[in-house]
């Protein structure tokens, strides 16, 4: 499957899934004008990689500083489609974070509830 | 000669208001995702020079966008058609201060008159919940599908409470000469 790339903006991470070597990665900030518009192709990529995926390790490295309110939903979304995915495979979340950031690492928590069948884990830097 | 101390006074009046009111930003005008990301340059910038800490200025800077991103989706005067979705362009006002050992932020938009119930019922519960309810609220709201009103996700004032260290105010003025439109200020302490 194609790789996605996505360079940053000043109000949109880099995305840089790499499907071939199953390592997704996401970095930067978020406060895209319309978050859905941004992220709904994103997760529709993933989907695609996901439902042809059987017993890999996939591997997610999230580094984002910084996200908006309606980021955070689609987010969410996105987190969800990998927590389904984690019945027949292995997917490692990987949450970089400020030390200091606690709205950041409190939604780390939120995703760790929520989708236990990740594998999470939170990276102070 | 005399035309430049002129100029300078005009100024003067200005900055002087906005010293007295401690007022670190202050910007009217349209607003595009364009000036959104300009300004959180500038803000960052302006917060690193007024010393304020690491928590304080993600949660400040957190506000500015819930706030500015609302005048940009909502605000009843647009430059931009209404059916146009993305690229929009908005009018309002927006301001940061600090007052004591707070930062304030204020923003100011129209809305139309037949709107303002509607934000009412949205804002008026927050006014007297404790932190916790507003982070279970929080926590309830992003597992909920987003409202059909909303260009966000129906998160945007909940995050601006989660942000503040005391509940929102806000407020509806009649804009003068139109009874379709009203402004709503918001305000939000750090």
């Amino acid at each position: 499957m194609e790789p996605l790339y996505i360079a940053a903006s000043p109000a949109s991470p880099e995305v840089d899934f790499r499907f071939a070597e199953h390592m997704l990665s996401l970095k930067g900030e978020s406060y895209p004008e319309n978050a859905a518009a941004f992220y709904g192709p994103v997760i529709e990529r993933l989907r695609a990689y996901l439902a042809a995926c059987s017993e890999v390790t996939i591997t997610v490295n999230v580094s984002l500083a910084y996200f908006n309110s309606s980021s955070t939903k689609m987010l969410f979304a996105l987190f969800e489609a990998l927590n389904d995915a984690a019945s027949s495979n292995s997917v490692v979340l990987n949450w970089y974070r400020d030390e200091e950031d606690d709205t950041i690492q409190e939604f780390g928590e939120e995703l760790r509830d929520d989708f236990p069948a990740l594998e999470f884990n939170d990276r102070p830097i | 000669m005399r035309s430049i101390p002129l100029l300078y006074e005009e100024f003067e009046d200005f900055w002087q208001v906005a010293q007295k009111r401690h007022v670190i930003f202050f910007y009217t005008g349209y607003f595009s995702q364009h000036v959104v990301a300009a300004i959180s340059e500038t803000i960052r910038a302006r917060l690193d020079t007024a010393g304020a800490a690491g928590p304080t200025r993600r949660r400040i800077f957190s506000a500015f966008v819930e706030m500015s991103q609302n005048i940009m989706h909502y605000s009843s005067e647009a430059l931009t058609p209404p059916v146009e979705r993305d690229q929009q362009m908005r009018r309002g006002s927006f301001c940061i201060g600090n007052r004591d050992e707070h930062f304030y932020l204020l923003s100011a938009n129209p809305v139309l008159t037949a709107n303002v119930e509607s934000i009412r019922e949205r804002l008026e519960p927050l006014r007297t919940m404790t932190v916790d309810e507003i982070k279970s609220a929080y926590k309830k709201a992003l597992r909920e599908p987003a409202p059909e009103d909303s260009k966000g996700a129906g998160l945007g004032f909940l995050t601006m409470a989660r942000e503040a260290s005391e509940p929102l105010e806000f407020e509806f003025v009649p804009a003068p000469n139109d009874p379709d439109t009203t402004i709503f200020c918001i305000k939000a302490i750090i």
